[in-house]
């Protein structure tokens, strides 16, 4: 380095957040007496505009040429800053951040143990920052497409902005149709629109609209590269049906020989498909799939003299030879909208959900009360012994959700007003009916709910204060036996149907797209937001976004808006065209490499190859990292025992003094 | 010793899953001891074990390194190589009668900031019952 | 031992126009001695020995000797070396190979089945050198010693060298030629030295070690006699940063035994040549075994036998060993 280093030293109060528990004075003094420090000062907020002139005011006064600031995490401020100092022409790299409120201030009570350590850090800070060198960010373009996982509410959605912004939009879902669970439902809360009404036709936009490309009944295979240069490859399932030919009639269906004999994913089980289906009648594509693990003909290999699917399809797209297909594109930016699952009613054995008949689930009251479901929308229960037009009813509330035994500690935000809704809908078919709510607070809390709650109450819908705890049949009723807890108690109601208000959990095949997209999980297993409050679309990996439940529980107006969000983000490279490359990236040292290849085998973005090169006479092999796919891990550099490959701002050269600086030892 | 041997303890922690935890331990203002000082590194994959004698060497009583579960690495297989890489220097110190309890390792996720306290707590209870690495610290030279 | 056969193979060898010399092994100046020996052309092979003094692992010289600057105005001479190798000093080509420090094709390797080495220093303690040229051969399991007149029957397990007893692979792992039949694996004796050293408490350990580190002069022959250790550029030679000091101590002795025995986990193929040359006693070896023990173990992993093996260090099973980890 031909630069004396000039240090600036700058210790933010937050506020009280540090200043509080951390003598911000006397880390500023001592920070003034350590090597090449010029200047240290301490402000009440340094990511503020009057904080950042302070650093910029003194890096021309003094001409610093490294600064550090030790204020919050550099998760945080770290871009803040690093901006700071390119606006006054100092590189930006030539920044270290001491982290003295996430990791001190706020996580130690002794002002003299958090002083202390809190100078520590900045001796850390001011050993590295000298040794760091400067960098320039790099930009590659970005390809102006985009990935979309799931073709629920969500993900139709954010293809439908992307692809009206004029960029292209791949659309995966791996079931044979688009729609999601949105599709399942009959009415939404609070306004009662039909759910089939508002969703249909943006279902039939995605698959109408020129800049999306729908692959239904497909799932992505394999993701690698970055921001902006995503290779994607997805498989298309083999639907065993030309979709260029299949018209969607259904004769295919009705001839089958296994017709309507298999329980509908779509109807919850409570309807029959047979092994060639369209999962409902507003399937979009419209087109017909056989299921491979029902079709006589693909499980046996012969389906009597020949498939009846075939003699019965006029246009000829039934094809057996039909195989698994791999699809590869590059897109710039991933939208995982993957969705959730309802929890399995049958955690809670002491509701006795797979005992008897007339205990369902939300969804299933869904499918139940719907116009297109399996009894075309007549509430039918079958008591055990015959089916019946129910007159009592209760619902359960927080099946699943709130729930520690279950590990679901979260609250689940629908089921109160699916509940709600689906209470009023009874009483709308069945006005003589008595519906009784078991709740353990009724949570009301969007736009309109509160409202909705007082009308299904003023409609006669009782609400009883308990959390039941069992349910068991006498004669042809179901007995609920619960505590009212308002008064304190007990009580055996009888119904002929009682309702479990399921929750959401995250989706069992979640792991598939976390191993994917290196995604993380929060505690409650959904996927995890880059941070809770600033971040909410964001993952922690650049161009990969989040929209609807996958990320937790929802409702329509919240995901729809989440999706929204996630497509406005996502096409903030596309529309750019540039995606900025981190500069932190491996370089090998050549002359010391002894071309082993330990790096190559380590790196997991196979960035680095040996290259000959002629050292002294001799040709020799040695490691060169493209830098294009280099992310910067540093895997490589631990590995190698020449220490000949180094991460760029994480060198050994400058980890080693900040080793030195906490070890204390001079 | 009449008063607590407080320890001292460098740690090393991956950018993506345990200083992510750590800055979540604060922002729920998690409480654990002081002791322990954070080098953040953006993956363990980066640690090379040699930090470890290095740190001890420099005046650390105890070091500790953790990054993302199995199966979460941000780089997809860095912490696999920490993981074995660590596994053969903790074995190396063991044998050359360094206390283990001076080296630990851990997994702690973005979203575990109370797993975060515990392994520290470890960490600092583990060092203590070590007491001061004087033996092996770095000698001045002088002449 | 046909050390008849050994030459002609050596002189044929050596006369091939792809073959830039032959490593071997010749009788030393004094007593016991023995050294190393380069063959350019048939007429040295006449030198040429190999008996249970030839305990000196040649495969350092792979890379020791090779890529050395070219003069200006020269051409780099890329013919193939040819070596003699015991089983251990397979393993170091093998080894090599899988680090790229040669290419299988550049090196000739003449495999020694091995029917076991002596520890010069026991020999020279019971058998005090003299300056009347000895001869050593094998007789049956045990050494023979020649020397004048004298025939002396010297028990296996009298001199037999460490390394030796606890040998696992006694044939050369890879070869191109091979001289001799293939000897019969030993029963692999017990490795006592480590178990000794693990059955201590820590404190005791550390003890040990301190006494035997204390000792080091950092003459850094452990270093340059390991085939393996062969960067040109040796990380704890560096000034920029500085791993360990250059102060001869205890703490940087430490930092610096640490370091060597850390870098060759999963790579050491055992061949003794660190702990045969340290001019101090430090018994380096048992930090070696322990690691590669460690290896075999728990990792199922043997370095050095499968030239097209992932090296260890750079690879990794999604279920390794992590029960240490919290």
């Amino acid at each position: 380095m031909t630069e004396k280093p000039k240090l600036g030293v700058y210790v933010c109060h937050c506020g009280i957040n540090i200043s509080a528990t951390v003598d911000v004075e006397a880390v500023s003094d001592y920070a003034q007496g350590l090597p090449n420090v010029v200047v240290a000062r301490n402000y009440s907020y340094m990511c503020s505009d009057p904080g950042q002139l302070l650093i910029k005011d003194d890096i021309k006064e003094y001409g610093l040429n490294r600064i550090v600031v030790a204020s919050c995490s550099p998760r945080m401020h770290e871009p803040t800053f690093r901006k700071a100092l390119q606006e006054v022409g100092l590189n930006p790299y030539f920044l270290e951040m001491a982290n003295i409120r996430e990791q001190c201030s706020w996580v130690h009570q002794d002002r003299e143990e958090a002083t202390a350590k809190a100078k520590n850090l900045v001796a850390a800070a001011v050993a590295k920052v000298r040794l760091l060198e400067p960098l320039a960010p790099r930009e590659v373009d970005a390809e102006p497409a985009a990935l979309v996982i799931g073709a629920g509410i969500a993900g139709i959605q954010a293809s439908l902005d992307i692809a009206d912004a004029g960029f292209k939009v791949y659309l995966v879902e791996q079931s044979p149709s688009v729609g999601g669970r949105m599709a399942q439902l009959d009415k939404t809360f609070p306004t009662l629109d039909c759910s089939a009404c508002i969703l249909t036709p943006k279902m039939v936009d995605v698959a109408n609209h020129p800049n999306i490309e729908l692959l239904a009944y497909s799932e992505v295979e394999e993701v690698s590269g970055f921001v902006g240069n995503f290779e994607v490859k997805v498989r298309r399932k083999a639907r065993y049906v030309d979709v260029s030919k299949c018209t969607g009639c259904g004769d295919c269906a009705e001839a089958c020989r296994l017709a309507n004999r298999f329980p509908s994913e779509f109807d919850e089980g409570m309807g029959k498909r047979s092994a060639i289906y369209l999962p409902f009648p507003q399937a979009v594509p419209a087109k017909y799939t056989i299921d491979p693990e029902k079709c006589l003909f693909l499980t046996r290999g012969r389906c009597g003299k020949s498939p009846k699917c075939v003699d019965a399809c006029k246009p000829g797209a039934i094809d057996f030879e039909q195989k698994d297909e791999i699809v590869s594109f590059k897109v710039g930016a991933i939208i995982v909208a993957t969705g959730f699952d309802v929890f399995d009613a049958n955690k809670k054995p002491e509701y006795g959900y797979s005992d008897y008949p007339n205990v369902i689930t939300g969804l299933e009251m869904e499918r139940l009360v719907s116009a297109s479901g399996p009894t075309g929308g007549e509430i039918l229960v079958d008591n055990g012994e015959e089916k019946i037009v129910p007159k009592e009813i209760a619902f359960i509330q927080c099946v699943g959700s709130r729930d520690q035994s279950v590990g679901n500690e979260y609250c689940s935000r629908v089921c109160c007003m699916y509940t709600a809704k689906q209470a009023h809908l009874i009483k709308d078919k069945i006005p003589d009916a008595t519906v009784k709510v078991y709740y353990i607070d009724v949570r009301a809390f969007g736009k309109g709910f509160e409202e909705f709650y007082d009308r299904v109450r003023r409609e006669g819908i009782r609400y009883v204060r308990g959390n039941p705890s069992e349910i068991f049949k006498e004669g042809n009723k179901l007995v609920v036996k619960v505590e009212d807890t308002l008064t304190a108690t007990p009580r055996e109601d009888k119904f002929d149907l009682v309702v479990l208000a399921v929750g959401l959990t995250p989706r069992s095949d979640d792991r598939k797209i976390i191993d994917l997209l290196r995604l993380s999980q929060s505690p409650d297993r959904f996927l995890m937001e880059a941070h809770p409050k600033l971040r909410p679309v964001d993952t922690a990996s650049d161009g990969i976004f989040l929209a609807g439940c996958c990320q937790g529980p929802k409702d329509i107006p919240d995901t729809v808006a989440q999706a929204k969000g996630a497509a406005a983000s996502a096409m903030i490279p596309l529309a750019r065209g540039k995606v900025a490359i981190d500069a932190q990236v491996a370089e090998v040292i050549e002359d010391t490499c002894r071309g082993c290849g330990f790096c190559v085998s380590i790196c997991p973005y196979s960035a680095i190859e040996l290259v000959t090169i002629n050292r002294m006479g001799n040709m020799v092999e040695v490691a060169r990292v493209n830098e294009a796919l280099c992310k910067g891990c540093g895997s490589c550099s631990a590995g190698c025992l020449s220490n000949s490959i180094q991460p760029r701002s994480f060198r050994d050269r400058q980890i080693l003094p900040q080793i030195a600086a906490l070890g204390g030892i001079e | 010793m009449s008063e607590q041997f407080k320890p001292n303890i460098v740690a090393f922690l991956c950018n993506w899953c345990t200083y992510a935890g750590a800055d979540l331990a604060g922002t729920s203002r998690i409480q654990y001891p002081a002791n322990v000082k954070i080098i953040r590194v953006m993956c363990s994959g980066r640690v090379n074990p040699l930090y470890v004698v290095n740190a001890l060497q420099q005046g650390a009583d105890g070091v500790l390194i953790s990054g993302c579960h199995p199966g979460d690495c941000h780089y997809m297989e860095g912490n696999y190589y920490a993981r074995r890489r660590l596994k053969l220097l903790k074995e190396l110190l063991e044998f050359t009668g360094v206390d283990p309890r001076r080296f630990n390792m851990s997994w702690v996720s973005a979203s575990e900031g109370h797993k975060w306290k515990e392994v520290v707590e470890k960490a600092v209870e583990d060092a203590i019952a070590a007491g001061p690495f004087d033996q092996f610290r770095r000698r001045q030279i002088g002449w | 031992m046909d050390l008849d056969k050994l030459r002609k193979t050596a002189a044929e060898v050596v006369s091939r126009d792809d073959v830039k010399y032959l490593i071997g092994w010749r009788r030393g100046t004094f007593g016991y001695r023995v050294a190393p020996h380069f063959i350019e052309d048939a007429a040295g092979v006449d030198e040429l020995i190999f008996s249970p003094l030839c305990i000196a692992n040649l495969a350092n010289y792979l890379t020791l000797t090779e890529k050395l600057p070219v003069p200006r105005g020269q051409e780099a001479d890329t013919r193939k070396v040819a070596l003699l190798v015991k089983g251990c000093d397979s393993r170091a080509v093998a080894q090599l190979i899988v680090e790229k420090g040669i290419k299988r094709e550049d090196v000739v390797v003449i495999g020694m089945p091995c029917p076991g080495m002596i520890d010069w220093k026991l020999l020279a303690e019971r058998y005090p050198e003299t300056d009347v040229a000895a001869e050593i051969g094998w007789k049956g399991e045990d050494f023979l010693l020649i020397r004048g007149e004298e025939e002396i029957t010297i028990p296996r397990a009298e001199v037999l060298a460490e390394k030796c007893r606890l040998c696992r692979h006694p044939n050369p792992v890879l070869s191109d030629i091979t001289i001799g039949e293939a000897v019969e694996p030993w029963a692999v004796a017990e490795d006592s030295g480590v178990a000794e050293i693990e059955a201590k408490e820590a404190a005791e350990r550390w003890d040990y070690w301190e006494e035997q580190f204390s000792k080091c002069i950092r003459c850094y022959s452990c270093r340059n006699a390991c085939p393996l250790c062969y960067c040109e550029d040796c990380i704890l030679d560096r000034l920029d940063p500085i791993w360990v000091n250059r102060a001869v101590n205890f703490s940087e002795n430490t930092a610096f035994h640490l370091a060597r025995a850390f870098h060759l986990a999963g790579r050491c193929v055992e061949c003794g040549e660190c702990e045969r040359v340290c001019p101090v006693g430090i018994p380096l070896g048992k930090l070696n075994r322990k690691l590669a023990r460690t290896v075999r173990e728990e990792y199922g992993f043997e370095p050095g036998l499968d030239p097209e093996a992932e090296p260890f260090q750079a690879s990794f099973k999604p279920d390794d060993p992590e029960e240490f980890i919290l």
